[in-house]
């Protein structure tokens, strides 16, 4: 579990250094990693070549530096829009098309960065041993690609033939040298035309992929084995063509609806009945020393991960702060008189700064409350759920910001005893609600987090998990918020799903508490004094509200993720 | 004082031979070198466009702000253009604690005869005023605004200074110009960078004619200004190929930290400065490495060093000690 910890924030480092160094090779700010593939804007950029994706399993940390250097100098070369519409329309070709390609920008390095050419040198290198290594440069197709990528490459970027291998490309070359020989012999002179260049690599991709496709050649060949060597072929590009015309969806959209029921009744959303709904204190709700042990199990896990509470602190103050008068300056030269400072004025005459000012500083007068969705689906996320909020809690604090840990959930499956009361009274239409909505405060605005740290810890108590009622949580989140003194109010919902009760959704109709929940969404936005943004645990609440946000919680809590929500609160998160 | 009071430009000079820049415009200058003109640097290279602006304030009387990332040498450039025309020239580095009376002047007591008397001196604006003078307020965003608001009038072509203290509205020299530097455009500190940077009145912003913009150079320029100010350097040999020039990886790793600092990566960046700071430091250490962290990296945060390590990799080809693959190395 520690080495998966270790080999996390190995990659994790691995990435924040490349990430970096391709935003300063390209000059492009916008480029993260997201899922170890390179994101612009949110949006996830082609795989271009095979060789730019190492693998932290078997690659060193060089590799990845020419990988990164390779995608820089792709991103800061070659125009995407002319890549497109030249590149043609058969995968195999496209795949050696779109490598020709990254080859032409490793020969465009600046001569100040003999640096960046060793480490694509590297990488290159690398990745071929690795692909003969594998045993794909057995059939006969694997190394006519092998020899075309390592042709291509030495005359395109003036670098030498990997060693280890070039004996085994002797024939293969020999064999090429007619098809693709005066193609080749122009890519080096036309590396700085795209244009030009794409001519000749066209050329190429044609010519090798007819080879890879030709079948009819060898008569002994049948068709399994030539299958296979087509495989073998495709494998290289395997990544590229495989990914490149998937979507990218990597989380699913939340399923949102209208609810007839709800839209046209006149008298709004209904409660069938409030009297088994629960507020309770969430320490109240764990015995004293289940939330010990749930507490330990959650500082291990926060001091497992390092948040730099300190670094977090200074950021949502600086987010969140606004100018405000505070105290008094003293040593200014007008102003009120600063009584203090006579005594002064008699020793040196000349002194003129004698009065005080009132001091503007940024205050952050700001109350934020996390609202977490206790419904059963959100048990297995909540580990990191409790970090993230954990971490914030402390950060929030130290940063002097008002905050609470909300929760919400139902006192019982299937409606429980409000359900019961309905069928007793004859069922009778359009109930409204049907469930006790049980909301529990794990941690209230007025105690620190010192005093409030057991509650949070309660958050990890399973069986309290139950279905989620989201409007009329986020309703009493407002309310509370309201009861607080800030300028600025902010709710942060974290939730992985809709709204579900079953009893609720049999006894009206199925969208009842969704359709309910944009309704309070939008009535809080419209109102303008609460701003509500949705945190997804892996999943997409853009349908409720319209400030979201996707974290993706899979793995393991990241630095990223704080900054994920940082981001979403300032306004500029990326999705 | 009194004899840069009298004096006056009595010739043209062309601007193309002066400053090598493709103009026909000519540009009065000075005969004499009053002790106020600044020294000539022989090897100072000219940014043409702010040039232009700079020489335009001088030639018909523009009030011209010059704004830029620190370590360009934006207050250098108008001392250079001053020199060569021989104009004399003040610069005032402003600050928070300059105060409305160091700006007009005050009463000072003063002896006299044997005698203290009281007597009113005047600050800097009135006495630049009265004179053929290019004013330079230095950190001109540093300045407090409300005190700024003294030089509201003065900013105005032929706008008259009033003395409320002595009952005086002093007119300008005809040849008194006023230059002013800043980081940043008047904004605040927007990037974190420029603590203490005012935001500035906007009404007086507007009141600068000319607002030039003096950032950072292509490479090639960059590279010929530090091999102009560290000779030496021409000769050493670059980390690439036999005929890459050491200067020119230095330039590319700074142009890295600047693209690195406008992503967010890096908090500080290297200005041309900071190069040159890097070539001197070169020519004591012999080891540009070595060189490289005292002048650079130490000044960085020490989170952000791995990361200034990794541009020191792409450029030189080599590790500094802060860099990942070291740190890696030796686990």
């Amino acid at each position: 579990m520690a080495d998966t910890q270790a080999r996390v924030r190995q990659q994790e480092q691995i990435e924040e250094l490349c990430a970096a160094s391709i935003r300063a090779l390209a000059g492009d700010a916008d480029l993260h990693f997201r899922g170890r593939r390179l994101h612009r804007r949110g949006a996830p950029l082609p795989l271009f070549a095979p060789h730019l994706h190492p693998s932290l399993d078997s690659d060193d940390f060089d590799s990845f530096r020419g990988a990164a250097d390779g995608l820089a100098l792709r991103l800061a070369h070659s125009d995407p829009a002319l890549h497109r519409r030249l590149a043609p329309a058969d995968e195999i070709e496209r795949a050696l098309f779109d490598l020709l390609e990254q080859f032409r920008v490793e020969a465009l390095v600046p001569a100040a960065m003999p640096g960046v050419r060793r480490n694509l040198r590297h990488r290159h290198a690398a990745w071929s041993l690795g692909y003969h290594h594998a045993g794909r440069t057995d059939s006969a197709r694997g190394l006519l690609v092998y020899t075309v990528a390592q042709v291509c490459r030495a005359r395109v970027t003036g670098d030498p033939i990997v060693e280890e291998t070039e004996d085994l490309l002797e024939a293969t070359r020999a064999a090429l040298g007619p098809l693709i020989g005066s193609a080749l012999a122009h890519l080096r002179r036309a590396r700085a035309d795209q244009a030009a260049y794409a001519v000749h690599a066209l050329a190429i991709a044609h010519a090798i992929a007819e080879l890879l496709k030709a079948d009819g050649e060898d008569p002994d060949a049948d068709a399994e084995r030539l299958d296979s060597d087509l495989a073998a072929a495709r494998s290289v590009f395997g990544l590229i063509i495989e990914h490149d015309g998937a979507a990218n969806e990597r989380f699913a959209t939340a399923v949102s609806g209208a609810s007839r029921l709800l839209g046209d009744s006149a008298d709004g959303y209904r409660v069938y009945t409030t009297a088994y709904d629960r507020e309770h204190a969430a320490t109240a709700l764990v015995r004293p020393d289940a939330l010990d042990a749930f507490r330990e199990r959650l500082d291990r896990r926060v001091a497992a991960h390092g948040v730099n509470i300190a670094k977090l602190a200074r950021e949502l103050r600086a987010l969140l702060a606004q100018p405000r008068e505070n105290g008094w300056a003293g040593g200014q030269e007008e102003g009120l008189i600063d009584g203090r400072r006579l005594a002064q004025l008699v020793a040196s005459p000349a002194e003129r700064r004698l009065f005080r000012r009132e001091r503007i500083e940024p205050i952050p007068d700001c109350a934020l409350t996390f609202l977490v969705d206790c419904s059963g689906s959100m048990k297995q996320h909540i580990e990191p759920v409790a970090v993230l909020l954990d971490g914030f809690a402390r950060a929030l604090d130290e940063a002097g910001i008002a905050n609470e840990i909300l929760g919400f959930t139902t006192g019982a499956w299937n409606g429980g005893r409000a359900q019961r009361d309905w069928i007793r009274a004859g069922r009778p239409a359009h109930p409204g609600r049907l469930n006790e909505a049980c909301h529990i405060v794990f941690k209230p605005a007025h105690l620190g987090w010192r005093r409030a740290r057991r509650g949070i810890a309660a958050l990890l108590k399973n069986d309290l998990f139950r279905e989620g009622i989201d409007g009329e949580a986020i309703d009493w989140a407002c309310a509370r918020l309201k009861a607080q003194e800030a300028e600025r109010r902010l709710l942060l919902v974290v939730s992985d799903g809709s709204p579900t009760d079953s009893a609720t959704g049999l006894a009206n109709d199925p969208h009842y508490l969704d359709h309910h929940l944009r309704m309070v969404t939008e009535r809080h936005e419209a109102i303008g004094s609460v701003e509500i943004f949705g945190v997804g645990v892996g999943l997409d609440l853009s349908p409720y509200y319209r400030r979201s946000h996707v974290l993706d919680l899979a793995g393991t809590v990241s630095n990223q993720m704080f900054r994920e929500v940082l981001d979403l609160l300032g306004g500029r998160h990326r999705r | 004082m009194t004899e840069t009071a009298a004096l006056q430009p009595d010739r043209l000079l062309s601007v193309r031979t002066l400053f090598g820049i493709d103009s026909d415009l000519e540009v009065p200058a000075f005969g004499e070198r009053d002790e106020h003109v600044p020294e000539i640097d022989a090897v100072y290279r000219f940014n043409p466009d702010v040039t232009l602006a700079i020489l335009a304030g001088f030639i018909r009387d523009r009030r011209v702000m010059v704004q830029g990332l620190h370590g360009t040498g934006k207050s250098t450039h108008i001392e250079q253009v001053a020199a060569r025309l021989n104009w004399p020239c003040v610069r005032v580095n402003l600050d928070g604690h300059i105060s409305r009376l160091d700006l007009v002047g005050k009463d000072a007591v003063v002896l006299r005869d044997g005698q203290q008397v009281t007597e009113f001196q005047e600050g800097i604006v009135p006495w630049a005023l009265q004179r053929p003078v290019a004013l330079v307020f230095d950190e001109y965003d540093a300045g407090r605004p409300d005190v700024m608001f003294v030089i509201q009038r003065v900013l105005e072509r032929d706008g008259k200074f009033t003395l409320m203290d002595q009952n005086r509205v002093l007119s300008p020299h005809p040849y008194f110009r006023l230059f002013a530097t800043a980081n940043t455009v008047g904004l605040g500190n927007t990037n974190g960078l420029y603590h203490g940077a005012q935001r500035l009145n906007h009404a007086q912003i507007d009141r600068w004619n000319i607002v030039a913009s003096l950032n950072y150079l292509p490479p090639a320029e960059e590279a010929a200004i530090v091999l102009a100010r560290v000779p030496s350097l021409a000769a050493a040999r670059g980390p690439g190929d036999a005929d890459s020039r050491l200067v020119d990886a230095m330039v590319a790793v700074a142009g890295l930290t600047r693209n690195g600092f406008a992503a967010g990566d890096l908090s500080t960046l290297m200005s041309p400065r900071t190069v040159i700071t890097w070539a001197e430091n070169i020519e004591i250490f012999r080891d540009p490495a070595l060189a490289f962290r005292l002048s650079f990296v130490n000044k960085c945060d020490e989170a952000e060093r791995p990361v200034v390590a990794e541009y020191f990799q792409r450029c030189f080809d080599r590790e500094l000690e802060e860099s990942h693959r070291r740190a890696a190395d030796a686990r």
